[in-house]
């Protein structure tokens, strides 16, 4: 009988892209050769209306060849409106669907566009800024071409003290997307480069910035142990901690993500963030009104109680248990689910003292509750609590106390309860837990097989996912 | 960091030492020649080489810049180019640097966030209300196709559309309405200040440069009071007491005094009455078109108890007696009639033996030299002369220029009487409207843009003084003149409307563009004030039905 416990995925929920209108595009004269007719100087800009707002077939533009003449324009360091309209008009094409950003690339607009930053038109550099974000939010592929293209000097470059903070925006939420997507991962090296100056803008005080910064590491956090290590190593972690705290759910999100995946990693990564004082904002994004915080805090918590007994213990002394027994108790289901972990772990890597404490701060209570949920693998990570707390309660000779517990708790009825489950697994695993710690306690069972339970507690960087059943 | 309280004062100092030549392209007016006369004694100062070429007009600004830009890599633009995109009309190669000192108003935005080719001259309390360059360059989000769940904790979109109302809205807003800055020739003097090199006679050309944006109307009562003042510290640097007793005799010395004059226009080098009837402040307010004001001038007069007979002689030759109290007098007397502000704080200037001339009456008398139509000669020979009626040695050409301009205020002051009596001030709705035909007395001295705006700020002052009508009172102006005959076009100006706390701003430069276009009309708008064009008479009606819808 194989059982394939799914090991804790760490995948964040994807958000569908939100695809904008596609702006209009007038096919008007496209020419860039003005009059020298003084009244026609005074004229507004006979180049191609670009830019307003009703919808344009988009694909007859690109059909029609218009991106190569766009891209020629942007060339034109002679006319800087012209430059900046076609930059404009390509931004708003890139931001397309793939293929229409694809065009843009195959059109030849990123080498005119990476040397477009160093325009003395600031208008200019930031909207090549904007154009090239769109195209490496396109993915991982053209998110290095446009590294190997060597985007990332002119671009940091651009970050100064005197920078206006609308640019530093768009800078911000560029250089995010050139930390973003997996499959493959950024390249180390260019990483290197940007993160310095990434740790700069987490300094600064504006929300935009500081979210899309945030972001940007977030992603960069998401990844295996020595990429976690690059982030740890910039000292960043107080500062995140900081914005875990802040006014605005635009920047505590990917921040809290950011420390969430830090403690995916090592025992000693993990450490620094708790050195950086994350307990001590947990509790209160544990209950934070908003369910995705009070889930990913309850991850975040998880994750640190599958640590060694001296962190478990910095669980306790910060007092953690409270909170946890509340969102076990209160909290979003999905909240409740990464809690139940967070109880899991704690039991499978604590000593009997601090199991103990943890059964007197009244976890059981809620806990215990929980074994009516629907989600099948939550049930079987809880009986296998109650195992670990079993042994726990054997080593102090209290196995019996335990069980009146559980039974005044209404917790033996629960699990009584769950014999007649649909699901095999949890069948079989409530019949074991009875069989071996209530056989006194209640009417007879069958004969018990083996432990059907492997380990599922454990740390790493993966999400809940489905639950496998296997075939019994 | 490019935010709201932007402003820039960049020096010429650091390139004055220059190893090349300088063009200078100069604007036609009054201002922009002292200016020039400032930026010419430092370059005299410094060996600097630079060529003088006089523009009227983006035409021949653009005819200049591209005949030079070969042989020059420096070109400074007096009183032009500010508001325009510079780099985009005259794409100057990359290795040339344009230096701005230009009044008008609101500066290119182009012109102010591009660092490397244009330099722009500008004082530094001058309030430009440059929209942020984050507001200009960028603009928010709108997040209105989200479909709303969350918007606050997602993540960042993996590609985002530019919007582009709000930039547009913005740079209308910011470019809706003309005015001017601080006067160039005080940029010019400052800039002179700041390298230790200014001399009295810089001076007089600064104060020469403001005395002329006030006479034309273009900056506010407080800006020309609180400049007043600046000058005012600058004179009493320059022209101490102790200084004046051992140079007072010299032929060559010059002194400069602060003075609470008369404002009535060139009436030391007149007569009284002539001034009294030719300056507009007081004919509006005596509404001397009349046959009521010309009583009313009699009683002024006798108020003041000065015998006609005096009165109408030249003004050096009244009794002294009577001169000697003569402002004090005519004040009180006027502030009887309602005439207030019948003093005005100005300076004068003092040379050689018994030379002594009004701010005031250099600016006339330099517009008139400017725009002179009595011999057939060019545009750039009126100016040069103009120029040289700047300097002291040249005081033939100054008193030349004063004859001319006593002909101009009197033209001026006839026209407008006429125009008022044949009630050709008529109303269009949005704005008031008068058109001078061929064949009325003078009108060829109108086809020049300065005197033209002159006579319709004089013309408004007074039709404001003669109507009871109200709203006709806060209305704007537009006057037309025949320009060319055989060409058949006619200049046409519009001003803002005459009330008491007029910011000066205007907004007919965008409203005239925008007839243009609405209409097909052949207009040119060559003046450096986009409230100036040209238009062929024959689209006059239809450009001004464009205009009405406009503005109504």
């Amino acid at each position: 009988m194989e059982v394939n416990v799914e090991l804790r995925k760490a995948k964040k929920d994807e958000q569908i892209l939100k695809r904008r209108n596609i702006s209009c595009f007038s096919m008007e004269d496209l020419s860039p050769e003005k009059e020298k007719n003084p009244v026609s100087m005074l004229q507004p800009n006979s180049a191609a209306r670009l830019t307003s707002r009703r919808n344009p077939p988009l694909n007859e533009i690109i059909e029609a060849g218009i991106i190569p003449k766009l891209v020629e324009f942007l060339g034109h360091n002679d006319n800087p409106n012209l430059q900046f309209e076609a930059a404009w008009a390509l931004t708003n094409i890139a931001s397309g669907t793939s293929d229409q950003t694809r065009a843009v690339v195959e059109g030849g607009a990123v080498p005119a566009f990476i040397a477009l930053l160093s325009s003395p038109h600031m208008h200019i550099s930031e909207q090549s800024v904007w154009a090239l974000g769109n195209i490496a939010g396109d993915g991982p592929l053209y998110r290095d071409s446009l590294i190997n293209l060597n985007v990332i000097p002119p671009l940091l470059a651009l970050v100064a003290p005197t920078t206006p903070i609308g640019f530093l925006r768009n800078i911000t939420w560029t250089l995010s997307n050139l930390c973003r997507n997996k499959n493959p991962h950024p390249p180390l090296d260019a990483i290197g480069q940007i993160l310095p100056v990434l740790i700069c803008l987490l300094q600064h005080n504006d929300k935009d910035i500081l979210s899309d910064a945030c972001w940007a590491v977030s992603y960069l956090t998401d990844g295996s142990n020595d990429r976690i290590h690059v982030v740890v190593e910039t000292g960043i972690l107080p500062r995140l901690v900081q914005l875990m705290g802040a006014p605005e759910l635009s920047v505590q999100t990917p921040a809290l993500r950011a420390i969430g995946n830090i403690v995916t990693g090592t025992d000693e990564q993990t450490q620094r963030a708790i050195d950086a004082g994350v307990l001590a904002l947990l509790p209160q994004l544990l209950r934070h009104p908003k369910p995705t915080i009070q889930k990913e805090a309850a991850w975040t918590l998880s994750n640190i109680a599958a640590g060694p007994c001296p962190q478990i213990q910095q669980l306790i002394t910060c007092g953690l248990l409270p909170s946890l027994v509340e969102v076990l108790d209160k909290g979003d289901f999905k909240a409740q689910k990464e809690a139940v972990w967070a109880v899991a772990n704690f039991t499978t890597g604590g000593t009997v003292q601090q199991v103990v404490v943890l059964v007197q701060s009244g976890i059981l209570k809620p806990l215990l509750n929980l074994l009516s949920s629907k989600d099948s693998k939550t049930i079987l990570v809880i009986l296998d609590t109650i195992s670990n707390l079993f042994l726990a309660a054997e080593k102090l000779g209290e196995t019996e106390k335990l069980c009146v517990l559980v039974e005044e708790l209404g917790g033996l009825e629960k699990i009584e309860a769950l014999q007649t489950h649909d699901n095999n697994i949890v069948y079989r695993a409530a019949l074991g837990l009875l069989e071996k710690h209530f056989a006194d306690c209640s009417g007879h069972f069958p004969d018990t097989t083996q432990d059907l339970f492997g380990q599922v507690s454990g740390r790493n960087r993966i999400w809940q996912g489905d639950f496998k059943c296997g075939i019994h | 960091v490019f935010t709201s309280s932007f402003s820039r004062c960049l020096m010429l100092s650091s390139v004055v030492v220059f190893l090349q030549r300088v063009l200078l392209l100069v604007a036609s007016d009054v201002d922009a020649l002292c200016a020039c006369k400032i930026l010419q004694a430092l370059f005299q100062c410094d060996h600097v080489q630079y060529t003088l070429v006089p523009v009227s007009g983006w035409q021949e600004l653009e005819t200049a810049f591209l005949e030079h830009k070969d042989q020059f890599k420096y070109f400074v633009f007096i009183n032009c180019g500010a508001n325009v995109d510079l780099l985009e009309i005259l794409q100057p190669e990359e290795d040339i640097i344009l230096f701005v000192c230009d009044t008008h108003r609101p500066i290119n935005v182009v012109n102010i966030y591009n660092e490397t080719q244009v330099k722009l001259l500008v004082k530094q309390d001058d309030d430009l209300e440059i929209p942020a360059y984050d507001d200009l360059f960028r603009d928010e989000e709108e997040d209105e196709e989200d479909s709303g769940n969350e918007s606050e904790g997602t993540e960042p979109s993996e590609k985002r559309r530019r919007l582009e109302e709000v930039w547009r809205e913005i740079l209308f807003e910011y470019e809706q309405y003309e005015y001017h800055g601080t006067s160039s020739a005080m940029v010019m003097f400052d800039l002179a200040w700041i390298m230790s090199k200014d001399l009295n006679d810089m001076l007089w050309w600064a104060i020469v440069g403001l005395t002329d944006q006030w006479v034309q109307d273009r900056i506010t009562q407080m800006k020309y009071v609180t400049d007043i003042g600046t000058l005012q510290r600058h004179v009493s640097r320059h022209n101490h007491r102790n200084e004046d007793d051992e140079n007072s005799l010299s032929i060559d010395c010059m002194r400069i005094a602060f003075e609470y004059d008369l404002r009535l226009a060139l009436y030391q080098h007149w007569s009284l009455y002539e001034s009294l009837c030719n300056t507009c402040y007081t004919s509006a307010s005596l509404k001397l078109w009349s046959v009521q004001g010309q009583k009313r001038l009699q009683e002024l007069l006798a108020d003041m108890g000065l015998p006609l007979k005096q009165v109408k002689q030249k003004f050096h030759s009244m009794d002294i007696s009577l001169k000697e109290n003569l402002q004090e007098m005519i004040e009180e007397s006027a502030n009887k009639f309602g005439m207030k502000d019948l003093r005005v704080q100005t300076f004068s200037i003092h040379f050689g033996f018994k030379n002594k001339f009004l701010a005031s009456d250099v600016v006339y008398a330099t517009v008139s030299l400017m725009e002179n139509i009595e011999k057939d000669e060019s545009e750039t020979d009126n100016f040069i002369r103009a120029l040289d009626s700047l300097s002291r040695s040249n005081l033939d050409k100054l008193r030349q220029g004063l004859e001319l301009a006593k002909k101009q205020l009197r033209a001026i002051q006839q026209t407008v009487a006429s125009c008022i009596c044949t009630n050709l001030v008529i109303s269009q709705g949005p704005f008031l409207y008068c058109y001078l035909m061929e064949g009325t007395p003078d009108v060829k001295l109108f086809s020049k843009p300065v005197s033209l705006c002159l006579l319709s700020k004089y013309l408004l002052k007074s039709f404001v003084c003669s109507t009871k009508n109200k709203r006709c009172k806060l209305l704007p102006l537009i006057m037309a003149a025949p320009m060319n005959v055989e060409q058949a076009t006619v200049i046409m100006v519009g001003i803002p409307p005459e009330t008491e706390s007029s910011d000066k701003k205007n907004f007919f430069g965008r409203a005239f563009e925008k007839a243009a276009e609405s209409t097909n009309s052949r207009t040119l708008h060559n003046h450096f004030d986009m409230s100036i064009i040209e238009l062929k008479m024959e689209d006059r009606s239809k450009f001004l039905d464009a205009l009405t819808s406009l503005l109504s």
